[in-house]
């Protein structure tokens, strides 16, 4: 398995530098040198994908989602072999985007795509990409945009806490290519170079399939098996599985399916309660699964989950997928004149996180979570303003905004006051 | 004056509710109910696009041909034409004229064209269809024939398509009337009270939030439709003004406001920590690309600087 064997060689190359130290009979506690070529982001003498990193709790290798916030929901990243199944709202205005900012993260990190859908070209989907944010005026472009929508409490300079003032409001800055996750302008469209110069793979269902197959009882509708034989086919030509030996830097599948299970896939779950071809949906998310963890892709597939008529499926699915997110618009619904729910245009669930290599999920603890897209920017809140301190999610707090941490200490050793560790 | 010049020279609000729902293009769902029925609505759009010049194409299932011709006029009656297979739906006659595959058959025949001309293509009705064609397949061909014009690069050679399909709601499940409206672009239900007919009209503009409306009508003989004032705004809310908005800080066991005593008595305090002004504004001073941190100490009235290290009384 991918993460098994990126665990594998991180070992390996830290048991070669303390088996070095102890040679020079010093202590093991070494200082890194500098970093061999600008493309290593993580790991010492690790030569790493681009656009991944490991997990900080178990060492998984992650790739991003294209929203930094819903990265940290969950818990980094997307982890590669894995499927994040989105829900889609009820008039599939917000998913559409969610998975758009996916593969707009895999253009920019020079991933491979594969896009696959029944509703749209493939070809119109990527045109439709958000613009990366790569610049420094970008920036100042955000902060207008932050403090425009400020409230009036929040411009009181902070007494107590004023070391937070130096922090923006929202996790924002300029980035570089090499860094984590991107952020992006929903209000323009990915440069036309960028996608000419990227790798991507298309499968538009009308036109692979012909219309009057038949179709068996128990078995995958042809739309799912011709869907699965091209995913098969590009895994493996272009070696993501490890059988042709590639000659190029190793680099990730990014697989996206939209509008999974709705009827233009020819699957009749959400047109019947108790269809002939009730075991379809299933049977692809297995088979995808057996695909993905055997290579190194990472798959967002939305669905459609409101038009299921039998729940029973819908349980099934979200057992069969690793992260499930929903999305829960307020559009035509009596939240939308609640004033709790006033600035933002949705409810986001995170209804499953996965346990990979381990034996808890790291589950985040705020539970109540809404989503705003504003003109630019696709931003998730916590929509609770009268939170509870207490300890726990006090740490919780610090940890993630907290960019220093020091300690000045009455020992010789600790004579002068300097920085221990610097936490991004 | 051409008859199109005529029409769209009709009272303007007249042509607002039927503009709208024909110009979007793709699929127009019309639901009607067995107290409200909707084929005279849909003639009635049948008859807006025959006059606007527009290609006409009906699939006449559920009723006659000659049912579905009452009430027009014979210009426009000359203007469609009209596939028909309520005569003989399993072609039994074996004919020419009828289309090879049935009504799918000629739904997917007219994915095939390559006329710039808008086509206006009525479907009645589409819960005929959808009680003998597999739900998933239906939805596949209305797809197929609703968005053959949404490519960007050829936009102009074939010319807008639009899908009126009458369905019937009470005779289906929330299923396939679900996954049909979630395909459609604009959805028309139709209701009313004390004999006043309502529609709620849905648009979906792709990537745009759905606007919704209501509209009183009444559709005179000739099939021209008359806008009324009913009892309601026209754009409704979905709010009832009567129940006053959610204050979420109402019933607190903690007291979230201050008066103003109060906010002097909590401005005044002195704070534990020395924070001297020219500290504060240093470090608020933004740095770019930092390096090394700094670390400003400044000694408590407890604190003890003695350099003693106290490990040297251990007796080890």
């Amino acid at each position: 398995m991918a993460a098994a064997a990126t665990c594998g060689s991180v070992a390996a190359s830290t048991g070669s530098a303390v088996a070095t130290a102890s040679k020079n009979n010093v202590t093991s506690f070494q200082r890194r040198g500098p970093r061999a070529s600008g493309t290593n982001d993580s790991g010492p003498r690790l030569v790493s994908i681009a656009g991944t990193r490991p997990s900080v709790r178990n060492g998984q290798l992650l790739v991003s989602t294209g929203l930094p916030a819903l990265d940290q929901l969950l818990g980094g990243g997307l982890a590669v072999g894995t499927v994040l199944l989105i829900e889609e709202d009820k008039y599939n205005i917000y998913s559409p985007l969610l998975f758009k900012y996916f593969l707009a993260e895999g253009i920019v990190n020079g991933h491979t795509l594969l896009v696959a859908s029944a509703k749209e070209d493939p070809a119109n989907i990527l045109q439709e990409l958000p613009a990366p944010l790569l610049d420094d005026k970008c920036k100042k472009e955000f902060d207008e945009d932050v403090y425009n929508h400020k409230t009036p409490e929040s411009n009181i300079k902070m007494k107590i806490a004023w070391r937070y003032q130096l922090l923006p409001k929202m996790e924002i800055g300029p980035v570089s290519s090499s860094r984590f996750g991107h952020y992006y302008d929903a209000s323009k469209r990915m440069p036309q170079e960028l996608i000419e110069a990227s790798n991507w793979h298309g499968f538009f269902l009308p036109e692979k399939i012909s219309s009057t197959l038949k179709v068996e009882p128990c078995s995958l509708t042809p739309g799912y098996t011709k869907l699965l034989q091209f995913i098969q086919n590009i895994i493996y030509e272009e070696g993501f599985d490890g059988s042709n030996p590639q000659k190029k830097q190793r680099n990730i599948l990014r697989i996206g399916i939209q509008n999974l299970g709705s009827p233009l896939w020819g699957d009749d779950i959400c047109c019947a309660e108790n269809g002939g071809n009730s075991h379809s949906l299933t049977k692809f998310l297995y088979v995808l699964r057996g695909l993905l963890r055997t290579s190194l892709s990472a798959c967002i597939i939305t669905m459609p989950t409101h038009l299921i008529q039998n729940k029973a499926i819908i349980a099934r699915v979200t057992t069969l997928s690793d992260i499930v997110v929903g999305l829960e618009s307020f559009i035509g619904s009596e939240r939308e004149t609640n004033p709790l729910y006033k600035d933002y245009h949705g409810l986001i669930h995170i209804r499953q996180i996965p346990r990979l290599n381990n034996l808890i999920c790291d589950e985040s603890d705020v539970k109540d979570l809404a989503f705003k897209l504003k003109r630019k920017l696709f931003t998730i809140e916590c929509i609770t303003k009268l939170r509870s301190y207490d300890l726990r999610s006090q740490i919780y707090f610090l940890s993630r905004h907290l960019q220093r941490k020091f300690s000045i200490k009455k020992n010789p050793y600790f004579k002068e006051p300097h920085t221990l560790k610097k936490i991004y | 004056m051409t008859p199109s010049e005529g029409a769209r020279a009709g009272t303007g609000r007249e042509l607002e509710m039927l503009d709208s729902l024909l110009a979007l293009g793709g699929l127009v769902l019309l639901r009607d109910s067995v107290e409200w029925e909707g084929r005279s609505l849909l003639k009635a759009l049948v008859k807006k696009s025959a006059l606007c010049g527009e290609q006409v194409h009906i699939l006449g299932c559920e009723v006659s041909e000659e049912e579905f011709r009452e009430g027009f006029d014979s210009d426009i009656n000359n203007r469609l034409v009209y596939h028909d297979f309520f005569r003989d739906p399993l072609n039994w006659s074996k004919t020419e004229e009828a289309f090879p595959g049935g009504p799918l058959g000629a739904l997917r025949a007219m994915c095939k064209r390559t006329d710039p001309v808008p086509v206006t293509i009525a479907l009645d009705s589409l819960s005929w269809l959808l009680l003998r064609l597999p739900c998933t397949t239906l939805c596949q061909a209305l797809h197929a024939v609703s968005h053959q014009d949404s490519c960007p690069g050829d936009s102009s050679s074939v010319g807008k398509v639009s899908v009126l399909g009458l369905l019937h709601e009470e005779l289906h499940g929330p299923g396939p009337v679900g996954a049909l409206s979630s395909l459609a672009q604009t959805e028309v239900t139709l209701g009313g009270t004390m004999g006043q007919a309502l529609a709620h009209i849905l648009c979906r503009r792709p990537r745009q939030r759905p606007t919704d409306q209501t509209q009183w009508f009444s559709i005179l003989p000739d099939f021209s439709l008359d806008l009324q004032e009913g009892p309601s705004v026209e754009s409704q809310p979905y709010s009832d003004p009567h129940i006053p908005p959610v204050d979420p800080t109402t019933h607190l066991t903690f007291n979230l406001h201050l008066s103003k005593k109060e906010r002097e008595a909590r401005d005044s305090l002195i704070l534990p920590f020395q924070f001297s002004s020219e500290k504060q504004q240093a470090l608020l001073q933004p740095r770019p690309g930092q390096a090394t941190s700094h670390i400003f100490y400044e000694p408590d009235a407890y604190d003890d600087l003695d350099q003693e290290d106290p490990d040297d009384d251990l007796d080890i």
